[in-house]
């Protein structure tokens, strides 16, 4: 068997919340979306910022392993992390209008991400940034370039930042709820997005949402998360055929409840 | 500023209390009432050393010999008589007899003992003892009877009799007590600190009017501490307070303006022993350059700046005529010292430049230069937050440009001054206030002795600077020694003449005494010396229900 | 619409400020002494102060020394307050406790006494507008120890924010950071501190004057002739009636100083971000 692209073995534990992760195990293959689901304060957010080193802001260390090609993360120097962080690993955070900075156009947050990881001249990123914005669906008019993230839409926020963090073409993405703050449509449409992308870019995903519904169409296979373990990890319609944790039980049949009372 | 206007707004907000604060204050109709600055620091008379001490103790505490505020003559209070021995070296006494305290005690010649010895037990620090104190031995009292006391000095004092009037007698019976029961009008009945001190008359009271009615009038005096001056005109203006002491020109321009010209409360006095003086800095040692010293210590230089300040502008602008031009230490207030011969300097900026080109000085473009071509610019230090003095200061600045004479004007706290003009001599020239308690040039020493402390334009001298300060040195040390009141007179106007002449302290202007009384008091006699209104507190009277009142219950 | 007309008067009120001396009507120190409190008329526009000195033309000098001063003031204090604030937050533990102790120190310090050892040491013979010059720039010298916290708990919250999450996720490096996603952040609440600042550095130039450490005659600043007020609450209510227009020529420093205030208030952009 081929070794995974992405694989953890990692706890966490927060100054006086000890326990948040517990020896989580993970693994995502080359090209592959793993979804990950857990209600709130299950520790999901936990471990994506763990697995790019961002807890030592924090005082929080993460311990055991997170091997990314080849390399344990957990082990790296800041500055060769910094080399992954946006290159190889890409981040999407959770609210994407708090996650734009308030007070730079978005071509100059656009480029700053850029000039992060790369060299060139202003014809070389205009022809960037216009490839970028269109794979993400998004004008690359300048009047665009030239808004503040306030003048933009949640869904529109939330391309930018994708298309931030997918800039240096990484080879694993992790999205953490990067629909829940959307519609119903905006969510369809971005979930498409991350389809489309993958499929061409041969992206790896970490798909992180509290909501099983939306893994379902999106992910191969899904990871549930309960209070800081992995209870169940499988095939994504195995998970919904054959839940055999309680707790995904009872996520499983909450969703068949909505299904029939909104049908 | 952000305090300042705080203060505004708890003035504004008193004010609107006031009207309904003042039906409870009507309660007794018999009972004087005015203003204190500030809580009295001391119920002793012997350690009082500000003002609303001094009033509660002249209130309520009898003297061997009072200056009569209106004639400026010695009259026999606790003593009927008194006779001076030994070139001025003795005192002695008769005292009045029949008379108690207001406990009910009688007064002898052992409380006055008894007063003179506690005051000079150098452990009690008393203020007052400073004045007793000649050539820094101590005075000593015994009785000689059962009312007869000499009091012995170990030099002789001219005029010692008016040093009495600042001594006010203590019981013998009450030793140790702070508050002890007194000789004078009222009595101390109560106090409530930051609020009032209420006096009663005094039942015991040994003065009798020419009827044979037992004095005070008054059935109470209440003291109210009010520590700010626009509250305590809105007070007098609501009927709430009998008398105001010591206003400045500009309150009591309001005050004339608000009774609609009717100046029947506002009163001006006429001229005060207080007013506005400068002088240069002289002193040898001090850190200034040569060439300032030099301007400094010429007779010609301070005659002449004295002569470019229009005197007049100030008395009208600053003072609104409440004031007149600054002659010399002694105003026409003081009927037997002053000097009718001297006359204030006169404006004539023509005249000065005559006197400063005697020196060299001469016009450069707009500038004044000395000989050694210096530009003529100088600095005056005077006290913050006195605005009638800042504007004294900016009048003068504008004078002495007009004879090319820059001087600016630097204000500073007052520590900063004290130290600056008995320290460290960091100064050119310092503006402040004048103000004479003591009628009697005795109390001046200080000031025109070469080796005086308070020689201000040049303390504390070896041996005089100049001929004419030798000659001051000569003139104080006789008028201090003479008996003879004429001989003493003639050589203090020779004291007045010279300080004219020599100009060590340019007198600016000399203010009126300015009171504020209400039509509701009677028998009053406002005096230019302090305490101005109620020195004759045991005779004033006041009609019932005063118009004042009226008029706000109107409201 | 309010933030034109303001920027507006903000520019004419600085305009008038600048060109003070030649503008004015007479000379800002001149006492007409026959004119004193005179009351406004067409040689006076605003009247004559105490001394017989034209109202409006001391308001214009005084608007200069005081509207000149003061932002340079406050800019000062601004400046060092960002550069502690900044410091002091993003290096953090230890440092954040020592910067901010010393800064506490720094509010508890008797202030008055040090400027008046300062004014102690000065030479009495300094021009008026150099030594209303050095308070002003003494009270910037002084004045950015509040500002700090101010800036210090904005980054504190900056540096916790999403936003800055995001750009080091996106492998930003710290320098860039520091350089260019904080400071356009901090920038709004600098520019309030400022608004902050020049208002309570005019008022503070007022009450040191009562010290004698602010400007000294026969210069004028706002602050000074905002002392003219301190004789208001004498004046009587009925005076509002009688003499109306008095009453408004005394009042204009006032007035002008709330109108420049508020027009600084409302000529910057509302910052969302507020501490
Ligand atoms: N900085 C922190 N300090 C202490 N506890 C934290 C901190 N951040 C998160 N937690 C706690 O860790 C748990 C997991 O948080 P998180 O990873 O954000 O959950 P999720 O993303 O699944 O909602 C929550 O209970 C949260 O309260
Ligand atoms: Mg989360």
């Amino acid at each position: 068997m081929e070794v995974p692209l992405f694989f953890t073995r990692v706890s966490v534990d927060y100054p006086g919340k000890p326990g948040v992760l517990k020896n989580v195990a993970l693994d995502i293959n080359a090209g592959e979306i793993v979804g990950l689901v857990g209600q709130s304060g299950s520790g999901k957010s936990t471990l994506a910022l763990a697995a790019l080193q961002l807890l030592r802001a924090k005082g929080v260390q993460a311990s055991g392993r997170i091997d990314f090609q080849g390399r344990d993360l957990l082990r790296l120097p800041e500055n060769e992390m910094r080399q992954i962080r946006g290159r190889d690993i890409g981040l999407v955070l959770q609210s994407p209008l708090a996650s734009l900075n308030p007070a730079l156009r978005i071509g100059a947050q656009l480029r700053e991400a850029w000039e992060a990881h790369a060299r060139g001249t202003d014809a070389e990123w205009q022809a960037h940034v216009r490839e970028l914005l269109e794979s993400v669906s998004l004008p690359s008019d300048a009047a665009f370039l030239r808004r503040y993230p306030r003048e933009l839409s949640v869904g529109l926020a939330q391309r930018v930042l994708i298309a931030s963090a997918i800039m240096h073409r990484p080879a694993l993405l992790l999205a953490d709820e990067p629909t829940s703050a959307l519609d119903a449509i905006t969510q369809d449409e971005i979930l498409e997005l991350f389809a489309r992308l993958s499929r061409l870019r041969r992206m790896a995903m970490l798909y992180i949402s509290h909501d099983l519904a939306s893994v379902a169409s999106l992910c191969h296979r899904t990871a549930i998360l309960h209070q800081g373990e992995i209870v169940e990890f499988e095939e994504t319609s195995r998970i919904f055929s054959h839940p055999s944790h309680p707790y995904t039980r009872r996520l499983v049949g909450t969703l068949h409840l909505g299904d029939r009372e909104f049908a | 500023m952000i305090r300042r206007l705080f203060l505004l707004a708890t003035i504004l907000a008193a004010a609107v209390a006031l009207p309904a604060r003042y039906a409870f204050a009507q309660t007794s109709n018999n009972e004087l009432r005015f203003a204190l600055r500030a809580d009295p620091k001391t119920f002793n008379p012997l350690l009082m050393a500000d003002e609303p001490s001094e009033t509660v103790s002249y209130l309520t505490h009898g003297v061997l010999i009072r200056i009569n505020r209106a004639t400026q003559q010695l009259q026999p209070e606790l003593a009927t008589s008194w006779k001076v021995t030994e070139g001025g070296r003795k005192i002695t006494f008769t005292l009045r007899q029949g008379v108690t305290f207001s406990d009910g005690t009688p007064f002898t010649s052992a409380d006055v003992v008894y007063t003179f010895t506690s005051m000079m037990d150098p452990k009690l620090h008393s203020p007052i003892a400073d004045t007793f104190q000649v050539d820094g031995g101590p005075t000593t009292a015994h009785a000689n009877g059962k009312y007869e006391v000499t009091i012995a000095f170990p030099a002789p004092v001219a005029g010692l009799e008016r040093l009495f009037d600042q001594a006010p007698i203590l019981s013998a019976s009450a030793s140790g007590k702070e508050a002890s029961p007194g000789l004078g009008p009222f009595m101390l009945a109560e106090y409530k600190a930051g609020n009032y001190v209420l006096l009663h008359r005094n039942s015991h009271y040994w003065k009798h009017d020419a009827q044979g009615k037992q004095l005070p009038y008054l059935d109470a005096v209440r003291l109210e501490i009010v520590p700010n001056r626009d509250l305590e005109m809105l007070r007098f203006a609501q009927g709430e307070l009998h008398l105001i002491n010591n206003l400045d020109a500009d309150s009591f321009e309001r005050m004339a303006a608000q009774n609609g010209g009717a100046s029947n409360s506002a009163r001006d006095l006429g001229p005060s022993l207080e007013g506005e003086q400068m002088w240069f800095n002289q002193v040898a040692a001090s850190p200034l350059p040569d060439y300032k010293k030099a301007w400094f210590r010429s007779t010609n230089f301070r005659r002449a700046i004295s002569g470019a300040i229009n005197r007049h502008d100030l008395t009208r602008v600053v003072y609104q005529n409440h004031a007149s031009p600054g002659v010399g230490p002694f105003s026409s207030a003081n009927k037997f010292w002053f000097n009718a011969n001297l006359k204030a300097h006169p404006y004539d900026p023509a005249d000065a430049l005559r006197r400063l080109q005697l020196d060299g000085f001469h016009k450069s473009g707009p500038d004044l230069v000395d000989a050694s071509g210096h530009v003529v610019e100088f600095s005056v230090i005077t006290n913050a937050g006195n605005q009638s003095r800042e504007r004294v200061a900016a009048m003068i600045q504008q004078d002495l440009k007009q004879i090319g004479v820059h001087l600016n004007i630097v204000t500073l706290d007052f520590p900063s001054i004290i130290t600056r003009i008995t320290q460290s001599f960091d100064y050119e020239a310092c503006l402040l206030g004048l103000v004479n308690v003591d009628l009697d040039p005795s109390a001046q020493m200080n000031v025109w002795m070469s080796s005086g402390e308070n020689h201000q334009w040049n303390p504390a001298q070896k041996t005089p600077a100049t001929a004419w300060e030798a000659e001051l040195d000569q003139l104080m040390k006789k008028q201090a020694t003479e008996l003879d009141p004429a001989k003493r007179k003639a050589a203090f106007d020779r004291v007045q003449e010279i300080v004219s002449e020599q100009v060590p302290f340019l007198y600016l202007v000399n203010k009126n005494a300015l009171t504020a009384v209400s039509p509701a008091l009677g028998n009053t006699q406002p005096s230019v010396l302090r305490p101005q209104v109620y020195w004759n507190a045991e005779t004033l009277t006041l009609a019932a229900p005063a118009a004042g009142s009226k008029q706000l219950a109107m409201k | 619409m309010t933030r034109t007309m303001a920027r507006a008067i903000l520019v004419l009120t600085f305009l008038a400020a600048i060109l003070a001396p030649w503008i004015a009507p007479r000379a800002y120190d001149h006492q007409y002494r026959q004119a004193v409190n005179a009351s406004p008329s067409s040689q006076f526009p605003l009247g004559a102060d105490n001394l017989g000195r034209d109202r409006l033309s001391r308001l214009l000098e005084g608007a200069r020394v005081s509207l000149l001063l003061a932002p340079a003031a406050a800019a000062l204090a601004v400046l060092l307050a960002a550069i502690v604030g900044i410091l002091s937050a993003y290096l953090g533990g230890v440092w954040d406790r020592l910067i901010m102790g010393a800064v506490d120190l720094l509010l508890a310090l008797p202030w008055l006494f040090l400027l008046l050892a300062v004014r102690a040491v000065l030479p009495l013979n300094v021009a008026p507008r150099l030594s209303v010059t050095l308070t002003f720039l003494l009270l910037g010298a002084l004045g950015w120890a509040a500002p700090a916290r101010v800036v210090r708990a904005q980054v504190r919250a900056l540096l916790d924010s999403d936003f800055l999450l995001q750009a080091r996720a996106l492998g930003i490096s710290p320098a860039r950071v520091l350089t260019r996603q904080l400071p356009p952040n901090v920038a709004p609440v600098l520019l309030a501190q400022f608004c902050v600042s020049v208002p309570a550095f005019v008022l503070a130039e007022a009450s040191l004057g009562l010290l004698g450490l602010g400007v000294s005659e026969p210069l004028p600043s706002l602050g000074s002739l905002l002392r003219d007020l301190e004789s208001l609450p004498a004046l009587h209510a009925s005076l509002f009636q009688q003499a109306p227009m008095e009453m408004a020529a005394m009042l204009a420093p006032a007035a002008f100083l709330v109108l420049v205030i508020c027009s600084f208030q409302l000529a910057f952009p509302q910052q969302e971000i507020c501490s």
